[in-house]
């Protein structure tokens, strides 16, 4: 298209034709544990189809461009960037999501220990963190800190400054080799001390009753 | 402490019973006052954490507080993870584009390739005719204007008349898949006369063929002037015959947020014509309003949702055009559209820090007085004008503190030009004159053979002042911060004498904590925060509260404030921030303010709440409010904490005729400032302060700068959540690093933006990150949520001038063009050994120190200081106090009556004009009401 010189007029522009969208074809893998099956075309981003058919939508979109790591999954074990990789290059593989790194409801210790140590501010990058991190803790549980700023380097965090996510993946590894308890909620809620029920309230002395 | 029981009178063996079963008070085992009576199950108050000037055992070296008579040791101060972290570190954080309605579309903006060009005609039948396509739209749909700011509204959903920079919007679609809705954006005719752009800000002051907007009367000549800024204060007779002086010409690239989210909204109207709009939004308020403007559609017929932010950084806080074409294009389709920006279109929408033309002079007097400041800052303000207008005072009234100054000058103009628009970002228009300031009193510290810290710590406001410009300080931790990256960096025997390459500089900062003036009502008559809270028989809490978190924690920050006043455990308050339906009206997260205001909304709505229930546990017991404690759930009498009531028991009592309890809270900012227009610019209820020490490798031959360790004391008053301030003050570290070592948003020779992507805007990696020691200091504000001030913007602002003096240090050359990319740096340095004649830069000599006499007279100063800023800190002295003390004025009497000449204006004079800096150019300028035309 042209590009006019002030003072000049331009007028409409090329009309430009998207390759036509080839057949959904089935993909399957298995997600967190899951086998999933899904029409996917041949030329699908594994992001968009997690994010738009499988519906894990931890995982993030943050740049399309493998530049910021916020889509990273786990595939057959590996952190991969699922913005650069091809649905149709890990069909039939094992992919693990944010979602997946739970048991059911009981945390893992990386997702505690991200909470309890700061190392999730907005949150936007954290699912990428997250799965790296388990990665290199699948690997290797007592990582020094270099190692892990080395693992984690292709991921961005605009809020924590880093710091406070090494320490974060620290404080797993440790949990991971059994030198330390994951953390317990500084308060439990669910054991009131004072229950509802019908129990009478302790009155002063002399209370006429 | 120990849980054991023990025995209130010495002798006594066993508790006495009586006949009825009760146990008779003073003569029974029961654990120590304070843990709940006879019911162990009750955790013991927290004592280390309930201040000493109220019976515990929590340090108060500020003295006491307003607020500490409610706290009960529950959750302030303590460090908490972020009471939302669980969902996003199981990924089920809804950011904006994780809202998924059925049915829904996808929304394509077509942008202009033109930087400056008049639309004369846009076709868009081929559009229309395209299957898949549902609904168009363009500028001619939604011609209202809106702005974020009431008194500069510049913008349009899309282009009406003019494309303003290549990315501004021209039209959008809404399509039933992506594909399709790329197609579609090719297929628009449109008929463009390309207009002659501007780019350089320095051309934006002269009159223009075509001004990029034009604001009729009050426009200035044919410039592209946005605003204009003359500020003078003080005795600008002390600027003559100066003992050193100091005066820098910096250059500043524009930069920008890098949020890891990008921009995406959902909108949708529901069956009954409301809009739902969903965006991840740092002001949902401005959003609100704006849409209600651009669609014609009354306030209370929107319901903005915010969704979780992704990373906002003053970034998210304007009401963006896209959110306006989401809802034009629902309307017109009556299906959910949801559209999504790509990395690229962030940064077309930009809103990111202003790249500036800045320069400062100044000087000090024989005593190491600063007799003044001369600050003239350009900014860039890009195709609209944003908070360009807030920007252009911030630049210069926020460098009136910490420091006493002689006098102060500042002209600023913040000019349109044909890029995508500045904003606000994460130290809002302060950042880039601190650094220029800070670097300057390094340098006249160098002439004055002084310590850096020295000259600092003598020329210090102290607590329960006024700057200059008649900003009230509160509480002030400067000198305490200074001291503490002093001792833990061993500055002093690290200052000036490291091997060539390796440096230590040092910064401070002063920033607002929350905006004196809600921009959009009279602050008589509205309040700035409102907190609801509602506690139904189940005892859960939940607090409604418009307060936007975007990752900084302040909806953590509520739920604590609550959770302390109440005594209940933080699980119990459920904080609801989302919806403008249910949330009271809050401006936002920006100027620091959300946790300082909200907290303290959230505090009187909590105080009401928990009124109630010791009303009812007084009906109970017997005892009055005054003589009862809250603790864990429980309610009991001080004296013998075995008669008490469970909080339930005491909520259902409160409950009985009335059903669910009830309460509002609200702040609003005390009547503050001076009469001088532009005075309520910079105007804040509290300031924080910060300094940082930076130590730096330079590599000499390379031109590579790495930063290796940061000291970053911050004053924020109280730390509600130590965890998340630190968190805060190393990711300012990592955002103020990227500004001053690699961030810059690169415009090409044809002004064509040329790094939107991540790849080549170069954010700090991991790698690039120095280790931060985070040093809080806490000042107790009386004005804050128990004691507590911002403290997630005024951190950045040190670290930059920390960095470049600290290269100062290593290689002896000023460098006063950011970001000091190894281009740049080593550029300087062949410069330098060209000028000094050397060959290799391994030659270059560090600067050396050598104390000269004014160093003790300095250190004498600061040490009589500290005295006074304690006693004042303590309200132990409470004399009036003002900047000019030091100049010897009576702080009780009009300045202006004591000097011949003194000044405060808010504009030049004429024999001024030809001497003012680059942007005070624009003051040659008249408006077009003044020049006889109206246009």
């Amino acid at each position: 298209m042209a590009y006019g010189a002030p003072g000049t007029t331009v007028v409409g522009k090329e009309h430009v034709t998207m390759i036509p969208a080839p057949k959904g074809q089935a993909w399957t893998a298995r997600v967190n544990g899951t086998p999933v099956e899904v029409l996917a075309p041949s030329n699908a981003v594994l992001l968009d189809v997690l994010r738009d058919k499988v519906g894990t939508l931890g995982v993030k979109r943050g740049c399309d461009l493998g530049t910021c790591g916020c889509c990273t999954v786990m595939i057959d074990g590996v952190p991969k960037l699922s913005c650069l990789t091809l649905a149709g290059q890990v069909e039939g593989s094992e992919i693990i999501t944010v979602e997946g790194l739970s048991n059911g409801a009981h945390l893992a210790p990386i997702q505690t220990c991200f909470a309890t140590h700061g190392g999730s501010q907005c949150g936007f990058c954290t699912p990428g963190f997250l799965v790296t991190s388990q990665a290199l803790l699948n690997e290797n549980d007592a990582p020094t800190r270099d190692e892990i700023a080395t693992a984690i380097e292709g991921n961005l965090c605009r809020c924590t400054g880093y710091q406070q996510i090494i320490d974060s993946i620290e404080a797993a590894a440790a949990i991971h080799r059994g030198d330390a308890e994951a953390a317990q909620p500084a308060s439990s809620p669910h054991a009131d001390p004072h229950p509802s029920g019908p129990e009478e309230p302790t009155m002063p002395p002399g209370h006429a009753k | 402490m120990t849980m054991g029981a023990y025995k209130q009178q010495p002798g006594t063996s066993s508790s006495e019973i009586r006949k009825d079963g009760k146990r008779v008070a003073g003569k029974q085992s029961f654990p120590p006052p304070g843990s709940g009576g006879s019911k162990p199950s009750m955790r013991p108050r927290d004592l280390d954490f309930i201040p000493e000037t109220v019976g515990g055992r929590e340090p108060k070296p500020a003295g006491d507080h307003i607020h500490d008579r409610a706290r009960t040791g529950t959750s302030v101060g303590k460090a908490m993870p972020l009471v939302d972290s669980n969902a996003k570190v199981t990924g089920q954080a809804w950011y904006g584009d994780d809202v998924r309605l059925p049915g829904e579309l996808i929304g394509k903006i077509l942008r202009s390739p033109h930087h400056y060009a008049r639309i004369k005609s846009i076709d868009t039948s081929k559009v229309e005719a395209l299957p898949g396509v549902v609904a168009v739209a363009t500028g001619q749909d939604a011609p209202n204007r809106f702005g974020v700011l009431p008194v500069t509204k510049d913008e349009h959903a899309m282009a009406v008349e003019k494309v303003r920079h290549v990315g501004d919007l021209v039209a959008c679609v809404a399509a039933v898949d992506e594909a399709t809705a790329i197609e579609a954006l090719s297929l628009f005719d449109i008929e463009w006369e390309i207009l002659e752009p501007v780019f350089d800000p320095k051309e934006g002051l002269e009159d223009q063929d075509e001004p990029i907007h034009w604001r009729g009367k009050y426009h200035l000549a044919r410039t592209n002037v946005q605003k204009r800024v003359f500020q003078e204060f003080g005795d600008r007779s002390l600027v003559n015959n100066p003992r050193a002086a100091s005066h820098g010409s910096w250059t500043m690239s524009g930069v920008h947020h890098g949020f890891t989210e990008p921009h995406a909204v959902v909108a949708h109207w529901d069956p009954n014509g409301r809009l739902q709009l969903y965006t991840p939004q740092q002001v949902p308020h401005y959003t609100h309003r704006a849409l209600s403007t651009v669609l014609d559609v009354p306030m209370h017929q929107i319901n903005v949702i915010r969704t979780f932010v992704g990373g906002g950084f003053g970034g998210k806080s304007d009401p963006f055009p896209h959110e306006m074409c989401a809802a034009i294009l629902a309307r017109s389709s009556g299906k959910p559209v949801r559209i999504t920006f790509d990395r690229e279109e962030v940064y077309w929408i930009n809103r990111g820090r202003h790249p500036s033309h800045i320069d400062v002079k100044m000087t000090a007097d024989d005593d190491g007085r600063i007799s003044s400041f001369d600050i003239d800052a350009l900014i860039d303000g890009g195709g609209f004008a944003s908070f360009g207008h807030v920007t252009s005072y911030y630049n210069g009234v926020l460098a009136t503190a910490p420091y006493e100054l002689g006098s102060f000058h500042y002209t600023g103009a913040r000019v349109w030009t044909n890029k995508p628009a500045s904003g606000a970002m994460r130290g809002h228009g302060a950042v880039n004159t601190r650094c220029a300031v800070e670097v300057g009193l390094d340098e006249m510290a160098e002439s004055m053979q002084v310590d850096p810290i020295d000259l600092r710590l003598a020329n210090l406001l102290p607590p329960h002042s006024r700057t200059i410009s008649g900003f009230r300080i509160t509480s002030n931790g400067m000198r305490e911060a200074l001291e503490r990256v002093r001792e833990g960096s061993n500055w002093d025997e690290k200052f000036r004498q490291l091997p060539l390459g390796k440096g230590i500089g040092i910064g401070c900062g002063f920033f607002i904590s929350g905006s004196g003036l809600p921009i959009h009502w009279d602050p008589k008559n509205f309040p700035h925060a409102t907190v609801h809270i509602q506690v139904d028989m189940d005892g859960g809490v939940t607090v409604h509260t418009g307060a936007a978190d975007i990752g900084q924690g302040s909806t953590t920050a509520v739920a604590q404030v609550v959770s302390e006043v109440l005594a209940l455990p933080i699980e119990m308050i459920h904080v609801r921030s989302h919806e403008s339906d249910t949330s009271p009206v809050d401006l936002g997260s920006y100027s620091s303010r959300v946790t300082f205001m909200n907290a303290n909304a959230a505090i009187r709505a909590a105080i009401d709440i928990r009124d109630q229930l010791l009303n009812a546990a007084w009906q109970m017991l017997g005892y009055h409010p005054n003589v009862l404690v809250l603790n864990d759930r429980r309610i009991y009498y001080k004296h013998d904490p075995s008669i008490g009531v469970s909080y339930l028991q005491a909520l259902h009592k409160a409950q009985e005729d009335k059903g669910a309890l009830i309460a509002r809270g609200a702040y609003r900012s005390p009547p503050m400032g001076g009469v001088h227009k532009g005075a309520a610019a910079g105007l804040a209820p509290a300031y924080s302060f910060s300094a940082y020490v930076a130590e730096v490798d330079v590599d000499v031959e390379t031109g590579l700068i790495s930063c290796t360790n940061v000291w970053a004391a911050h004053d924020c008053g109280k730390a509600l959540n130590p965890l998340a301030v630190k968190g805060q003050i190393i990711g300012s570290c990592h955002m103020g690093l990227g500004q001053v070592l690699s961030e810059k948003m690169v415009y090409g020779r044809t002004g064509h933006l040329q790094n939107a992507n991540l790849l080549e805007y170069k954010i700090p990696s991991v790698h690039e990150m120095p280790h931060v020691e985070a040093i809080i200091v806490e000042s107790s504000d009386p004005e804050g949520p128990f004691g507590a001030k911002e403290a997630g913007e005024g951190p950045l602002l040190p670290i930059l001038p920390a960095v470049v003096n600290a290269v100062y240090d290593a290689i002896g050359i000023r460098l006063r063009d950011l970001p000091l990319t190894p281009d740049v740096v080593f550029r300087g340095i062949e410069k330098h050994l060209k000028k000094e004649g050397l060959e290799d830069p391994l030659e270059l000599r560090s600067p050396r120190l050598e104390h000269g006499p004014l160093q003790a007279t300095l250190k004498a100063r600061g040490e009589a200081h500290r005295e006074r800023d304690r006693l004042r800190q303590r309200s132990e002295d409470t004399s009036a106090y003002v900047n000019g003390v030091l100049f010897g004025f009576d702080p009780d009497r009009p300045l202006a009556d004591q000097v011949e000449g003194w000044r405060e204006a808010d504009e030049p004079l004429p024999e001024q004009l030809a001497e003012l800096g680059f942007a005070g150019r624009a003051w040659l300028k008249k408006e077009q009401r003044h020049m006889g035309g109206d246009a």
